[in-house]
């Protein structure tokens, strides 16, 4: 009998061709899961990601859609339900963007751009896969927020203001589909070695590892270990939560 | 209490059980054979007897209610299309002869229900109840709790009907108060089932202390009929209307012939600005049906009172009084109606009951007539297939042997598609109610939102999937708006979204059964203080149960009650 958390699994992590989405899309697919995951800026990001993902052993396909792009969300959902045979148990909203700015230089294009792909990105990927997991009563969706999402850091307003909007969107859905034996959750990641943490100055890094337990930044493997357990079976009574992994800031 | 909140699966504090059914069973005391309501109370069945010797008294009949109603439905089918005799239970009707009350036979046969009678008196009789065996067995499914009212009428002292007006020993609050405002009529109906004097309009006063009353039983009364005789007879009908106006009355409803609406302009326009809704008696569309139902032609009448209430707006119902050999070829004539016009909000079928001044002495055949499940077949075929039998459901506000109904969901195209098609009423029986239209609350939004994650899902599966979604969004925006809506703005917003068809089977001396008179929701209001399932009164207490001139029932004789009461001879068949 496999061990691993996900086995049978059919999950899409959105943003998933580099940085933590391509380490939740490798944990998932070491931990049993079938992985799909889209992407909308490099073939050759994807690429490899798929490579790897496949060469692990793991069924994966890889999408160029844009999470703004509801037809091409739709097709997407159809075409994982089509290649793996079954719906998707599991989503990640995943896909963000970074921008440092401040608000006095910040454009209507910034905010709206910020605002888009993190939230109504992940409500139009939601309400596409949706249908299945209610279809079969069961689903499991975290949402990726961040840290600057559920704490007062000193970090860009349109970033905390989307990624605090998440952890709403996770507890209206959790309250709102729950019934269906679908739970919804969302991460709160601290400073990461990777990703949008690169753009955190040296002076602010170094106050954030002043403040941390642990006293070092995270990984993306630490943050997708996490993830791949609040998305098993096992995380059966979670719902509505907001999981701060930030080695206690 | 308003009808809103008839939710299945809430229990009456008074009543911590949901009615099922009667069945005659011996007193645990006396061994004394009775009629018992058997009712589902704490995962077991009940019986609960008002035996004559030993007063109220009850026992355990089933260990398992969830098991006894899968057996009795099970039984049911198996013997529904049985071409010999088949006793599904025992209840009470009367003899059609001399109105005594009978223990009788629920008896399944070749597909059809038959009540089989046996008077001491006058002898045997039979009469069909339903036309589809299955589906009365399968209505049993629908029993639902009933809800309570604030305050009833009566106490129950010698069981039921004997202490009609209501008590508490009654299993439904009052749904509809239909309050009887004259007894004049500008028709003489050979299906007419009151029994029109001709001496009195009721006063103004009266009529105030009954709508008091029922504000003060009920709290909130979703809709007040006014019905008589022919209500726009009554000189002062807009006064009335202007008294059952107020806040805790979601609709007031004239059910009329129509005739001076059609003649009447000014009358028309003082209608749809007093807020009432109209109930036309509408039961064919040529004159021969007119004549063997209303007792002249009245197309070119009917005409003008349906252009008039199309011309000014007016809500509107249309009832259907469907008849054997009379107007059942008009069925889905009246379905199209209903389709077609926007301020028809809801249709209802009556299968013609042979009681009262004309129905009591009507023609029809009691083991070849119209039930339910017939006039949905012909609902069936006479559209087209546009609505189908599987649409209809009964309705488990009531006894679900009485009514069935079913909603229709306005699409964005304007055609119109059944609830059935896309909700699954064993799982959303809340939707399921005695009302025309939806009101806003807190049971139908749950329901609704229910419904509208169903349908999302299976929306590939499921007739028209993406265009109901469509159209249930535009039903829950309207119907919950951004602000607070008065209990009257939530009884009435959901109209035009949605249509109703409901089949409602009033009882007459033939298949009079007193298991569905204890759930009747649809009573008529006395302005001393008694409210009558409808049936009830027909049968025993307006003296027409077979025609004019028709003895009340000893109970019945005024003051009978409030005077330590008569016990009700029940003849037993066992």
């Amino acid at each position: 009998m496999s061990t691993r958390l996900l086995e049978g699994k059919v999950a899409l992590v959105t943003g998933g061709s580099r940085g933590l989405g391509r380490a939740i899309c490798r944990t998932l697919a070491g931990e049993g899961a079938a992985v799909a995951f889209n992407y909308s800026r490099s073939d050759e990001d994807a690429r490899r990601t798929l490579d790897e993902l496949r060469s692990s052993g793991a069924r994966a396909w890889a999408f160029r859609a844009s999470v703004l792009d509801k037809v091409a969300i739709d097709a997407m959902v159809r075409a994982i339900e089509a290649e793996a045979g079954a719906p998707v148990d599991v989503l990640v909203n995943n896909a963000g963007v970074g921008q440092v700015v401040p608000l006095a230089l910040m454009q209507e294009d910034d905010w709206d751009k910020m605002m888009d792909v993190h939230v109504k990105g992940a409500f139009l990927v939601t309400q596409g896969v949706l249908r299945g997991m209610i279809r079969m009563r069961r689903g499991r969706i975290l949402n990726v927020s961040s840290l600057a999402g559920v704490k007062m850091l000193e970090a860009p307003v349109h970033y905390c203001t989307a990624k605090a909007a998440l952890k709403g969107f996770t507890e209206g859905l959790a309250k709102e589909i729950g019934r269906y034996g679908v739970t919804v959750n969302c991460i709160a990641p601290g400073i990461l070695e990777e990703g949008v943490s690169v753009n955190v100055p040296p002076a602010k890094r170094d106050d954030y590892l002043r403040h941390c337990a642990v006293g070092r930044v995270g990984t993306f493997e630490e943050i997708a270990s996490v993830v791949a357990f609040l998305v098993s079976d096992g995380n059966s009574y979670m719902n509505g939560a907001t999981i701060v992994v930030d080695g206690a800031v | 209490m308003d009808c809103a909140i008839c939710e299945p699966t809430r229990t009456r504090p008074d009543k911590p059980h949901t009615f099922f059914a009667h069945e005659y069973i011996p007193c645990p005391k006396c061994e004394r054979r009775g009629e018992a309501r058997i009712v589902l109370r704490g995962g077991q069945v009940w019986a609960l007897l008002r035996c004559e010797s030993c007063g109220p008294v009850e026992r355990l009949h089933h260990q398992d209610a969830a098991a006894f109603v899968a057996a009795f439905l099970a039984r049911g089918e198996a013997d529904a299309a049985s071409p010999v005799d088949r006793v599904f239970k025992h209840t009470t009707s009367v003899c059609p002869h001399c109105l005594r009350l009978l223990e009788v036979e629920v008896v399944l046969r070749a597909g059809k229900v038959y009540f089989r009678k046996d008077c001491p008196s006058c002898g045997k009789s039979e009469a069909l109840v339903s036309e589809d065996a299955l589906y009365y067995v399968r209505a049993y499914a629908f029993a639902r709790a009933g809800t309570e009212p604030l305050h009833f009428s009566r106490k129950a002292e010698h069981g039921c009907p004997t202490d009609c007006g209501v008590c508490d020993e009654h299993e439904q609050h009052t749904c509809l108060p239909i309050v009887e405002v004259t007894d004049h009529c500008n028709l003489e109906c050979p299906i007419c089932i009151v029994n029109n004097r001709y001496s009195s309009h009721i006063s103004l006063a009266d009529f105030e202390r009954i709508i008091d009353g029922m504000v003060h039983r009920e709290g909130m009364c979703e809709s007040v009929a006014l019905s008589g005789g022919e209500p726009t007879s009554h000189p002062q009908i807009l006064d009335l209307v202007r008294i059952a106006t107020r806040p805790e009355i979601g609709r007031v409803v004239i059910i009329t012939n129509g005739l001076r609406l059609g003649r009447d302009h000014a009358f028309a326009e003082a209608i749809r600005e007093s807020g009432a809704y109209v109930a036309l008696q509408l039961d064919g569309f040529t004159a021969d049906t007119h004549e063997k139902i209303r007792g002249r032609d009245l197309v070119a009448e009917k005409d003008a009172a349906l252009r008039i209430l199309k011309e000014l707006r007016i809500p509107t119902q249309l009832v259907f009084v469907a008849t054997r050999g009379a107007n059942e070829h008009q069925i889905g004539q009246a379905v199209e109606l209903l389709l077609r016009e926007d301020h028809i909000l809801s249709l209802n079928f009556q299968p013609a009951a042979f009681t009262g001044y004309g129905g009591g002495k009507y023609p029809g055949d009691p083991m070849d007539r119209l039930t339910i499940p017939g006039v949905i077949q012909r609902i069936e075929e006479q559209t087209g297939g546009k609505l189908r039998k599987s649409d209809f459901y009964p309705l488990p506000c009531s006894h679900p042997q009485c009514v069935s109904l079913t909603y229709l969901m306005k699409l964005e195209d304007d055609t119109h598609l059944p609830f059935g098609r896309f909700v699954d009423f064993s799982r959303f029986g809340t939707l399921l109610r005695s009302s025309a239209t939806l009101p806003a609350n807190e049971q139908i939004h749950e329901a609704l939102h229910e419904v509208i994650h169903d349908v999302f899902a299976r929306q590939d599966e499921i007739e028209r999937g993406p265009d109901v979604l469509v159209a249930l969004r535009a039903l829950l925006l309207q119907m919950f708006p951004d602000r607070l809506l008065s209990p009257k703005e939530a009884v009435r917003i959901g109209e035009g979204r949605a249509k109703s068809i409901f089949l409602h089977h009033y009882m007459d001396r033939h298949d009079f059964d007193l298991e569905r008179l204890r759930k009747c929701c649809h009573h008529y209001p006395q302005a001393d203080g008694r409210v009558m399932p409808a049936c009830g009164f027909n049968m025993f207490h307006r003296g027409a149960a077979k025609g004019p001139d028709t003895a009340v029932a000893d109970f019945a004789r005024p003051g009978a009650n409030g005077l330590g009461g008569r016990r009700l001879p029940v003849v037993s068949a066992g």
